[in-house]
């Protein structure tokens, strides 16, 4: 909790010849977070050299990008695949050598041909976009070429012509432009080449054809009609293939895939002629089962040690350690940044207080049960790791709302039939809006609350990870620091209530004046506020300049209160102008004209009522995340840790007997 | 007489009354008017930003989402100066 999964530093080195034994056992564990062996520089690895693959590495590898090849060609994608039964892997090997080839041969005649067949559909298109001008003159296409004392001119132009001299001229009116063909005496050429300059000609090739055009015209639609009942045939074939062979083919790609996984492994390791040295982490608590399946494996000829770790130096990599129930949360934490292996890893907090704010901002019963609803159907759809994270984030957040929802008696922007609990929130919106509004300030004050707590809770998580990262000087400097941080806003707090009075907030302002008309309160705020300053220049003196945030951070949580009221604005003017406007007047006195208010009403009211829900279920989620990225993981969070991404992988398809 | 010059004094205040609580809607329009222009304005610059990123690397996606309502804060603190001058 709070703190990631201990690792442990793992050094094992064994004979090449116990090389598969042992990578087959830690892929089966898959606990093993390789560090990959460099050679450049390496220390204490003078003259080890990287390890080469185990044989049969490459055939996996051109079997694996066969296999792909298909599949991007049936678009399966094993993620969206259902599980149905396991298969075995060594039947499945023997069925890759044998299928595979006659399924490739399949699969890439029949996309060749349907390649080819597409091909000759665009070139028919492109015959008859080159005919279809000529539809509206009479004749036959062959009469436009082959003379040696005419010229034949054809194409569009923006408006009508008259050619001079000897001519024969066809003209068909189109819209804008307007198609011409014109045949002239050779010797007149250049003559009739400027009339048409004038009125904007476009030469049009002469298609080579012969025949009515628009027998032409049809001749070729008849043959695409033809091509696209092949390509739909092929497209059922191939389609057959996918249905019988889908299967197998991802139960192939996932065996194919850890044997070059497999046999690839060595590229990490480092070797000498006769050994191999393979360094990595896992969790502190599987150590003693990797120790003796290891040992078991290569009958006991290995040499395996736990190495003592440098938390600073080494780039440990970092797992999440969290009860179940804050497990979807980590999702939003990669979203920001992994922890780095010594920090407090913040994301227990983050999946209690998420929901508290979403709660708070969109806090209505009827938007939570949408939302809840939307979540488990949604369920059923999304298949990925993170959406279904995000899913039961979501869940959470929308079942606080609800809870929230029930607290401020909110239902889709109407009351509920109780007072508020907590505050009110209902605003005076429409004509007979009675009662007493909004509670503006408390809830304010509320907000104000949440943000001080938060804030609080933050630097003290700041000074827990500088006392644990830091050394010597710097780190009493930096944990003062981060209380000083504490100290400034608290005794500006102090301050202020020692001369405003303010609801659910302590009074100071009863006590008798001491110095300069200020009292005992207000002096000490001031106190808390100088040494605080003097806390923080003691570490660094540039870090004074930010001093404003601590106002304006806390002032932050006032969204809590404000998207929160401004989503419930929206819903009670979209019930006023659908229900209060354009329904409720018409149901007095039902006519026909009225049956349509009535419609457009109900038409309103969901439209608007969906267009709020999308803008809160987005805007509470992003305010919600935002207060926590920006005001509370600033003051002790940087991140940056390296995922835990052992060696190893969860088959779905295939088992290994 | 002098019952109508309280008339006109009690009309007259009535009629302060009532442009005070005009001139309060006024300001809190213009709180959260202008800051909501002030908020598109800079939420433009990291919005073009944003869509670059993402199309270079989807992975970024919800970071720059974030980086792009940060600068709502603006609005959000016009929008609560419009509640208290109302409420």
């Amino acid at each position: 909790m709070l703190k990631p999964e201990q690792m442990s530093r793992l050094l094992i080195v064994a004979s090449k010849d116990q090389m598969a034994p042992v990578i087959s056992e830690l892929y089966r564990h898959h606990l093993f977070h390789i560090e990959d062996f460099v050679e450049a520089g390496a220390q204490g690895y003078e003259g080890f050299k990287i390890g080469t693959p185990l044989s049969g590495a490459s055939e996996a590898s051109g079997d694996l990008v066969k296999i792909r090849t298909i599949q991007n060609a049936f678009s399966i994608r094993s993620d969206d695949f259902e599980v149905k039964e396991r298969q075995n892997q060594s039947a499945l090997q023997g069925l890759i050598e044998r299928e595979l080839p006659a399924i490739e041969q399949e699969v890439e005649d029949f996309t060749g041909k349907r390649s080819k067949l597409d091909t000759k559909v665009k070139e028919y298109e492109q015959k008859i976009a080159e005919i279809s001008p000529f539809v509206g003159i009479p004749g036959d296409l062959d009469l436009y070429r082959g003379y040696s004392n005419f010229v034949v001119f054809a194409g569009y132009v923006a408006k009508e012509v008259s050619v001079p001299g000897p001519h024969e001229m066809f003209f068909s009116k189109g819209k804008g432009k307007h198609f011409i063909v014109v045949i002239v005496p050779v010797g007149q050429r250049s003559v009739v080449e400027g009339v048409l300059q004038e009125a904007g000609y476009q030469a049009v090739p002469i298609p080579d054809e012969s025949g009515d055009p628009q027998g032409r015209m049809n001749f070729y639609n008849e043959q695409i009609v033809l091509l696209k009942k092949e390509t739909v045939e092929i497209n059922r074939k191939l389609d057959g293939i996918k249905e019988k062979h889908a299967g197998f083919l991802v139960a192939c790609e996932e065996i194919l895939k850890v044997q070059v996984e497999k046999t690839e492994a060595p590229l990490r390791f480092a070797t000498t002629n006769e050994t191999f040295v393979a360094e990595g982490w896992v969790p502190s608590v599987s150590v003693e089962t990797i120790r003796p399946a290891l040992e078991n494996a290569t009958g006991g000829k290995i040499f395996f040690t736990v190495l003592p770790k440098d938390p600073e130096h080494d780039s440990v990599p970092v797992e999440y350690h969290n009860p179940s129930f804050a497990k979807p949360t980590q999702m939003l934490m990669d979203v920001y940044s992994r922890p780095k292996y010594t920090e407090l890893d913040p994301t227990l907090t983050l999946s209690i207080v998420f929901p508290l704010f979403f709660g708070l901002i969109l806090g209505d019963v009827g938007y939570g049960l949408i939302l809840l609803a939307m979540c488990l159907v949604l369920r059923k759809y999304l298949k990925g790791e993170e959406g279904t994270q995000l899913l039961v984030v979501l869940r959470n957040a929308s079942i606080s709302s609800i809870i929230f929802g029930l607290l401020f008696g909110e239902f889709l922007g109407f009351a509920l039939p109780w007072r508020p609990v907590i505050f009110s929130r209902h605003l005076n919106i429409g004509a007979h809006a009675t009662g007493h509004g909004p509670q503006i300030p408390e809830l304010m004050i509320l907000a104000i609350w949440i943000g001080l707590l938060h804030i609080t809770l933050g630097r003290v998580f700041g000074m827990i990870n500088h006392a644990r990262q830091d050394h010597g000087d710097h780190r009493t400097k930096a944990v003062m620091a981060n209380f000083g941080w504490l100290l400034v806003m608290w005794g500006i707090l102090v301050m202020i209530w020692s001369i405003v009075q303010m609801p659910y907030m302590p009074d100071f302002t009863k006590f008798p004046p001491v110095i300069m008309n200020l009292n005992i309160a207000a002096i000490i705020g001031a106190v808390m506020l100088v040494t605080g300053v003097l806390f923080i220049a003691r570490d660094s003196g540039l870090e004074l300049v930010e001093l404003p945030t601590i106002i304006s951070h806390v002032l932050s949580y006032s969204r809590i209160v404000a998207v929160g009221l401004s989503s419930v604005a929206i819903a009670m003017v979209v019930n006023y102008i659908s229900i209060g406007m354009l329904i409720e007047p018409q149901l007095e006195n039902i006519t026909i004209t009225g049956v349509l208010f009535i419609i457009l009403g109900v038409a309103v009211f969901v439209i608007g009522q969906a267009l709020n829900l999308a803008l809160g279920i987005l805007g509470s989620g992003l305010h919600s995340v935002r207060l926590h990225y920006v005001e509370f993981f600033t003051k002790f969070y940087k991140g940056g840790g390296k995922k835990y991404n052992p060696f190893g992988f969860n088959r779905r398809f295939t088992e290994d007997l | 007489m002098a019952a109508e010059v309280v008339a006109a004094v009690i009309n007259d205040v009535e009629l302060m009354k009532a442009s005070q609580i005009g001139m309060k809607a006024i300001g809190a329009g213009l709180a959260v008017g202008l800051t909501g222009i002030a908020s598109g304005i800079a939420e433009m610059a990291i919005g073009s930003a944003a869509v670059g990123a993402t199309a270079e690397n989807k992975d970024v996606f919800g970071l720059v989402l974030l980086l792009t309502v940060i600068p709502e804060t603006i609005v959000i603190f016009g929008l609560v100066v419009a509640l208290l001058l109302l409420f």
